[in-house]
């Protein structure tokens, strides 16, 4: 009986992340190739219109339909904060394997590394590179990515430490299995579980890091669309179009909310 | 004094303990044995009230001298058990590490149950548990008093365990498994203490183990429980000497015991040359982490072992946990590194088979993987001795058969095993490779005695198969003595007496070879 409802309980988690997300995602991707209205045109009659069948989530100062910049915006910010991710965990991974099985020396310097960043607020370390490197959507990716990587080095450095002792593992050496092969055959998919979820979390602090810096003008420059730009834009006119806030805004309350519920879901189905 | 009358238990609508009838008499002790999962130590935390709430009382009674305790269809009277927690009835863990609060000293938590229960002043408190400490032979009492849990060995702590139990003086005491993680030279002092605490005091003991041999040893009655039956019950004698049932029979002869001897005809081939030789080995550990800042310190844990293993022989290693056995074993598969002295091979690839059935197998591959990949990594090694998939599929599938186990299991994971098919696999895991030299650290040790004997049989027949050569490593005697040709006992990080088996049963040269003996 107990097990039933707490199956049912998952179920509702992971059916309430698939759809959101779900939903998300695909109005992303195709954003990314039709959109109602163009993102860049501009109409002057159609300036501040409200909510309507014909604009779903009005218009913007230019006449842009709120709803096509959206879509677009919504598909921008996964895409980049999807690649910022996967650059992390891969090479959290990488450098948490070689550093937690290792240890010694590379380990002592990558650790010391991985705490000089730590250090420091992420978004104002990833600032400061964007200003090194510049703006542009791959100095975001690659300086986003940089920011995210100590906490799966740190993550996959102690699944790597708790379990190059285990017998399983010395009997993999003594059957003389290489390196390699012990590292990312033998225990990589003992750590995915754990990994997958902070793979989730990682997602989510992602897409709030990528609109904080499209907000603050230094990610997606216009006339593209970002969910960030357009809270950015969209705050001068907060009294004479609320809708215009609101729509990026909420966009990235659904998809962060995905996201979580869907981790939590996967969360507890691995339970 | 205590009686459990009819007694069914369930979880989520499963009963795991059916319909038992136990009779407990005044001073007597009383042997609860079986196997894992035969339901004695739920019987036993029912009784004690301190099963969780997810159980459920689906019939019969317990009787506390006349007063019921529990009853089938009433809730669990909370406060009518707790006049009898402590007080009259008190319990004593398998893991004293974990019965005892690791931020607490230990005396702080021993007069806690003396505040609790009595109306003592704290000098008089202090004096009680000192002497009780006293009384179950722990030494230095007055620092005892003062440590933590931690900073006591095991056999101390469950001498603390001890002491917390018995210091109310409670009629009923209930052991669930007390010395299971104990060397057994401890393990016979807290048995002598239990047996002496069970004179002085003249309370009712319930003993619960799966160890038939020290049931015998303190119980003058046995209860035999199976699948959370009472199977059989009676005079401990009567039933070793004319069991009754088939399966307590069976458990009976599973004992791996001295009385009967090694059925295979001795094996080894000692004309030719040794499989293993070691000549002058010590082993060094590092203390004190690998960090940058911290000097270490190198530590002696093996010293000057010498020993040679023929093709076909058994050499068993027998001494305390932590007389560096372990250490000396890896050192001679080469997975201890820091080593001064020679080990010399004449076999390709040995194994080792380790204890614990859950960890030796990655938990994240099936059976069918596990098994090839010995083979994959000899190929990727060695290209001459590269197999094709279905040439390593074949001999997986065989292996598998070879230690008994259906082609079904090829495809599930070790999750899906139990003990005993976990550890049916990690010999085929070891023995895939045809290495003529296998390590077995304790492979019995974490099974049940009837598993235990299979797994045993089982490494036998291999050996005469394969002509393999084993060091067979055990804190136990009698496994030892069932399994092994040659014995060599270590102490402290010396090998102090070898020789063969009859040699070292009959005529022990080492007072500690004699002391293990004796307290097996």
């Amino acid at each position: 009986m107990a097990s039933r409802i707490s199956s049912l309980k998952w179920n509702k988690y992971l059916f309430a992340g698939l759809f959101m997300t779900g939903l998300a995602v695909l109005l992303g991707i195709a954003g990314f190739f039709r959109t109602p209205y163009s993102t860049t045109a501009m109409s002057a009659a159609e300036r501040f219109d409200p909510p309507s069948l014909r604009h779903l989530f009005g218009t913007d100062n230019f006449g842009r339909d709120i709803f096509s910049r959206v879509m677009q915006g919504m598909g921008t910010t996964i895409l980049i904060s999807a690649l910022v991710v996967l650059f992390s965990a891969v090479l959290g991974i990488v450098l948490g394997a070689l550093t937690g099985y290792f240890g010694g020396l590379a380990d002592e310097v990558v650790m010391r590394f991985v705490d000089a960043v730590n250090g420091f607020p992420s978004i104002l370390l990833a600032l400061v590179m964007i200003s090194i490197l510049g703006n542009g959507r791959q100095n975001l990716i690659l300086s986003l990515g940089i920011v995210f990587t100590p906490s799966y080095v740190r993550i996959v450095r102690s699944e790597y430490l708790r379990l190059r002792d285990a017998d399983y593992i010395r009997r993999a050496r003594l059957m003389g299995v290489g390196k390699a092969r012990i590292l990312f055959v033998h225990i990589l998919p003992n750590i995915l579980p754990v990994f997958w979820v902070s793979v989730m979390i990682g997602l989510n602090n992602a897409i709030l890091a990528e609109s904080g810096m499209s907000y603050l003008g230094i990610g997606v420059q216009p006339p593209d669309a970002s969910l960030g730009n357009m809270l950015s834009d969209a705050q001068g006119y907060l009294q004479a179009a609320p809708w215009y806030a609101l729509a990026p805004g909420l966009a990235i309350v659904w998809v962060v909310l995905g996201f979580s519920l869907f981790s939590e879901g996967i969360r507890r189905l691995c339970e | 004094m205590i009686r459990l009358e009819d007694l069914s238990v369930a979880f989520d609508g499963a009963e795991v303990v059916k319909n038992i009838n136990l009779e407990l008499r005044d001073g007597e002790i009383l042997g609860l044995v079986g196997e894992s999962g035969s339901g004695k130590s739920v019987t036993a935390l029912t009784l004690m009230g301190l099963v969780s709430d997810a159980a459920q009382v689906t019939s019969g009674r317990i009787l506390f001298d006349d007063v019921t305790l529990l009853e089938a269809g009433r809730p669990r009277d909370r406060s009518l058990y707790r006049g009898y927690q402590g007080n009259k009835m008190s319990m004593i863990f398998q893991e004293p590490m974990t019965s005892l609060n690791p931020t607490q000293r230990v005396g702080k938590q021993v007069d806690e149950v003396l505040r609790l229960h009595t109306g003592l002043s704290p000098e008089e408190r202090r004096k009680r548990v000192l002497e009780m400490f006293r009384a179950v032979g722990l030494r230095e009492e007055e620092k005892v008093y003062a440590s933590y849990p931690h900073q006591l060995s095991g056999g101390m702590r469950q001498r603390v365990m001890i002491a917390m139990a018995v210091i109310l003086h409670p009629r009923l005491l209930v052991a669930d498994e007390p010395t299971t993680a104990l060397d057994v030279t401890i393990q016979s002092q807290i048995i002598g203490l239990l047996r002496e605490i069970n004179e002085k005091q003249k309370n009712t003991m319930l003993f619960i183990t799966h160890d038939l041999n020290l049931a015998r040893r303190i119980c003058r009655r046995i209860a035999v429980m199976k699948d959370g039956r009472v199977v059989e019950q009676g005079d401990t004698e009567q039933i070793f000497g004319h069991p009754a049932r088939e399966y307590t029979r069976k458990l009976i002869e599973a004992v791996p015991s001295r009385i009967k001897t090694n059925k295979a005809a001795r094996m080894a081939d000692t004309a030719g040359e040794p499989a293993v030789q070691v000549r002058d080995l010590s082993v060094f550990y590092q203390d004190g982490g690998n960090s940058l800042f911290s000097r270490n310190r190198r530590r002696c844990v093996v010293e000057g072992a010498e020993f040679d293993i023929y093709p076909g022989e058994s050499v068993g290693l027998v001494g305390e946990s932590g007389c560096g056995k372990t250490s000396l074993a890896r050192a001679v598969l080469g997975m201890n590194r820091d080593i001064t002295g020679q080990v010399v091979h004449r076999t390709m690839g040995p194994q080792m088979i380790f204890q614990d059935p859950y960890s030796s197998l990655n938990p994240a591959k099936t059976v069918g993987w596990l098994l090839q990949e010995p083979l994959r990594a000899r190929g990727l090694l060695d290209r001459e001795k590269a197999m094709t998939g279905e040439e390593m599929e074949e001999a997986a599938y065989e292996m598998l058969r070879r230690v008994g186990m259906d082609d079904l299991y090829f495809h599930r994971r070790p999750s899906q095993l139990s003990g005993g098919q976990r550890q049916r696999v990690s010999i085929a895991q070891a023995l895939i490779t045809h290495p003529g030299f296998i390590v077995a650290d304790e492979p019995v040790s974490a099974l049940d005695v009837t598993i235990q004997a299979q797994i045993m049989e089982l490494m036998q027949e291999l050996q005469q198969e394969m002509k393999l050569a084993y060091l067979f490593i055990s804190h136990d005697i009698n496994v030892v003595y069932r399994m092994c040709d040659r014995i060599m006992v270590m102490r402290k990080g010396r090998i102090i007496e070898s020789g063969d088996r009859s040699e070292i049963f009959e005529d022990p040269k080492e007072e500690y070879t004699r002391q293990l003996l004796r307290d097996s």
